[in-house]
């Protein structure tokens, strides 16, 4: 009886795999049904995303109610709950406002200018002939592809106040042209959060652009060029084709880069790292300051998580902004 | 537009998973044990840069280890040099991944309580306590290290800083005698800068918290005392802000310090490896710096050529004529908490901070050694560079920057280094120094600026 039993359901619980077994064809039935298929060939990259992404977001969450730290790794003190201080800590913090303050007006002076230039080149290269549109893209995407480390050392040792270029450079020039100021040995990286940035806006805007320049080349390919060619002929100028016409058609490309050097410029952290040096508190950005807080000595890892959680909610917002004009306008369709 | 859209996300998914994965990138894990085999190595993390003076003396450090510990004779000492900026990056590394730590750490004087409290240093105090040479550490140096009671390191050479000078600029512009008040010192900079146009007369970096504090301690004042077991800030009192005044118009008024100091350490701005003060001085850019004997070898370094005429004065108090207290630096010797060989670190520590072997190192590095007898005597009195250090280790303080939460207050928070760059940068001076006594009261007692 119990032989007969066992039997019996064995097929049911280890589905065989080969032969003309039944179990396999009710799987694939069952799969079919509940068109399980898609969910099956994504889960090995969700389950890859779970571990590295999710489980790594989730602790973060824990710890930013934790005051979980050096200590309580090392096992001397033990991992409290304290509710939202590390968040109040924050908020009252007035050097937290300032790195914030630091990181917008960044923002919203780099992306403008990288759009700028990377419309400017990007025209240009429409204009240019094969082989000089050739050999200005491969020059722009050289910069675009220098490391961001080997790029801001560059720019350290450029604007270093013992020897930089720069400084040689301003130091010989009249002084009705760059002001009286002693540039010779002038320290841009630690003469205010101004001088620091202003550095920091020409790497970052330098190695930006030639992605803005590249992605509208493509966009300015794929307009038709009788429409630009009877705008001309009705007489308009080239500002007046760009407005009317290029602009409103390479929207949806110049939104994706909108958001994107957003999300970007708000997020620097390699050049400023490098060019700022952690001790300049108000030169900080909001990524540098969270750095600080949570690997400074002695880390906290709780108010890191904290910080981490309310920049990544400031980004949400930008993306969520970015998705509703998607839907919006179609693209996503 | 697919594509873009992804892109977007991905942009968010890996700034998220950027922070959080570092965040997030401290497992645990804490081997224990204690083996009574004889190690294979002891790994000893040293600060600073490798000099070949040192590399000499630990070498003879670690044949008498092996002849005076016969079980260790198969023992590899291995020195690890770890730049001073990165001492934190490094043991908090260490201590997290609970990997690729030490046997035994050197620390500056100031990190000691706050590593300790942070769980990073084994308990020492029997081993202390039995060793027949710890009852002749300076007492007060060995309090440093010890933390509720508990002993977590050895003090093992300490130092003040000082002025460093040249005496053929001083001759050549007329200065008889080194400064020993404010107006003086200020007096004989410009009286420099006269002498030998394009040079600046005395460099005052910023970032120089170990600097500034001999100014305020030089006019009566106190970065912090302690009253009924709290920490009261007296950074605006009017004597701790005459120092502050004084050493923010070397560069406001005086113009004896250049621009380019300004948000910089005395070696630079953080974690550079040239163009600091240091640079200058050794390369005579700079007429007087300041910073404690242990410069010399990297000073050297940079250039040797007015080597021969380099010499030290304490820093001046602001009335004179005794010099300003000077923060008594130094470095100490702990074990690490996670090291699988403790008794072993131990025994090698004893040989590398006996009284002799002390006494050798900190007489080559320019140190003074921990030890009562050895300081006695007047052995520094004949070193024109080492006789100024020596007369300013007479007049030391450490307090506050020994208290638990100084590394918070100094390091993550930079409450004086902040202070003092945004007074040199024109910021209101009442309100600024305020400021910072508010957050530095703050931070000493809770941990935290707010």
């Amino acid at each position: 009886m119990a032989q007969s039993i066992r039997s019996d359901h064995a097929p049911r619980s280890v589905p065989r795999l080969s032969g003309p077994g039944t179990a396999r064809e009710r799987l694939g039935t069952f799969v079919r049904r509940h068109k399980l298929a898609p969910y099956l060939l994504l889960a090995p990259a969700l389950i890859g995303i779970a571990l590295v992404l999710l489980w790594p977001l989730a602790q973060v969450a824990i710890y930013s109610f934790q005051n979980y730290g050096l200590a309580q790794i090392t096992g001397v003190l033990p991992a409290q709950w304290v509710g939202f201080a590390n968040f109040s800590t924050t908020f009252t913090d007035p050097e937290f406002w300032l790195s914030l303050r630091n990181s917008l007006l960044f923002a919203i002076v780099a992306v403008p200018l990288t759009l700028l230039v990377g419309t400017i080149v990007g025209l240009l290269l429409n204009r240019l002939g094969k082989k000089m549109s050739i050999f200005v893209s491969t020059a722009a995407l050289l910069a675009w592809a220098t490391p961001p480390v080997s790029a801001s050392v560059l720019f350290y040792w450029m604007f270093n106040p013992d020897g930089g270029i720069v400084d040689w450079a301003l130091a010989r020039m009249p002084h009705w042209l760059v002001g009286g100021t002693d540039w010779a040995g002038y320290n841009w990286a630690t003469n205010g959060p101004v001088q620091a940035y202003t550095m920091i806006a020409i790497l970052v805007v330098w190695q930006a652009f030639p992605f803005v320049a590249v992605t509208l080349l493509a966009g300015l390919k794929t307009i038709p060029a009788e429409l630009t060619e009877a705008a001309r002929v009705d007489g308009a100028s080239p500002w007046r084709v760009f407005r009317r016409i290029t602009f409103p058609l390479l929207k949806p490309i110049y939104l994706v880069l909108l958001l994107l050097s957003v999300i970007w410029d708000f997020n620097i952290f390699t050049q400023s790292y490098i060019i700022i040096s952690l001790g300049n508190q108000n030169e900080y950005n909001l990524s540098m300051y969270i750095y600080d807080k949570a690997f400074g000595f002695p880390p906290s890892y709780g108010l890191g998580g904290a910080l981490a959680l309310i920049f990544a909610l400031i980004l949400l917002v930008v993306t969520v902004g970015y998705v509703r004009a998607s839907i919006r306008q179609g693209a996503l369709t | 537009m697919t594509f873009t859209r992804s892109a977007a996300a991905l942009g968010v998914a890996v700034a998220l998973a950027g922070t959080a994965a570092g965040i997030a990138g401290c497992g645990s894990s804490s081997p224990s044990s204690s083996a009574s085999s004889a190690p294979a190595k002891l790994v000893v993390w040293r600060m600073g840069g490798s000099v070949p003076s040192q590399v000499t003396w630990m070498n003879g450090v670690v044949g008498q280890f092996h002849k005076q510990y016969p079980q260790y004779s198969k023992t590899k000492v291995v020195v690890d040099w770890i730049p001073w900026g990165n001492r934190t990056t490094d043991w908090t590394n260490a201590l997290t991944s609970g990997k690729g730590g030490p046997d035994i750490t050197e620390l500056g004087n100031t990190d000691t309580p706050g590593v300790a409290s942070q769980g990073a240093l084994a308990n020492i105090t029997s081993s202390v306590h039995s060793w027949s040479n710890g009852s002749q550490i300076i007492p007060g140096n060995l309090a440093n290290d010890t933390v509720n009671g508990k002993v977590y390191a050895v003090p093992w050479f300490g130092g003040v800083r000082g002025i460093w000078y040249n005496k053929n600029q001083f001759a050549a512009a007329g200065i008889t005698s080194p400064p020993t008040t404010w107006a003086q010192l200020v007096s004989d900079a410009k009286a420099l800068m006269r002498k030998y146009p394009g040079t600046y007369g005395l460099g005052a970096p910023s970032d120089y918290t170990n600097a500034i504090v001999s100014f305020i301690w030089g006019a009566g004042g106190q970065v912090a005392v302690q009253q009924n077991g709290k920490w009261v800030a007296e950074l605006n009192s009017p004597q701790s802000q005459a120092g502050i005044k004084f050493y923010a118009d070397l560069y406001l008024t005086n113009h004896v310090s250049p621009a380019k100091y300004i948000g910089e350490t005395e070696l630079g701005t953080v974690g550079a490896t040239s163009g600091g003060s240091n640079e200058d001085f050794a390369l005579g850019k700079l007429d007087m710096y300041i910073d404690g004997p242990w410069a010399q070898s990297q000073l050297a370094a940079v250039s040797t050529k007015n080597e021969s005429q380099w010499a030290s004065f304490p820093i001046p108090s602001e009335n004179g004529p005794n010099p300003a207290p000077a923060f008594a630096g130094g470095s100490d010797l702990g074990v690490w908490v996670n090291s699988t060989y403790k008794t072993a670190a131990f025994d090698l520590i004893k040989v590398m901070d006996s009284p002799a072997n002390a006494t050798t190192f900190a007489n080559s590095q320019g140190f003074f050694p921990e030890f009562t007898s050895a300081l006695s005597g007047g052995a520094y009195s004949g070193s024109a560079i080492m006789s100024g250090f020596a007369k300013a280790a007479a007049y030391t303080q450490i307090s506050p920057l020994n208290s638990k939460n100084w590394a918070t207050a100094d390091a993550t928070d930079n409450i004086i280094p902040d202070m003092m760059k945004a007074l040199m940068q024109g910021a209101n001076f009442t309100a600024t120094v305020n400021k910072a006594n508010t957050e530095m009261q703050n931070v000493l007692n809770t941990g935290s600026e707010s």
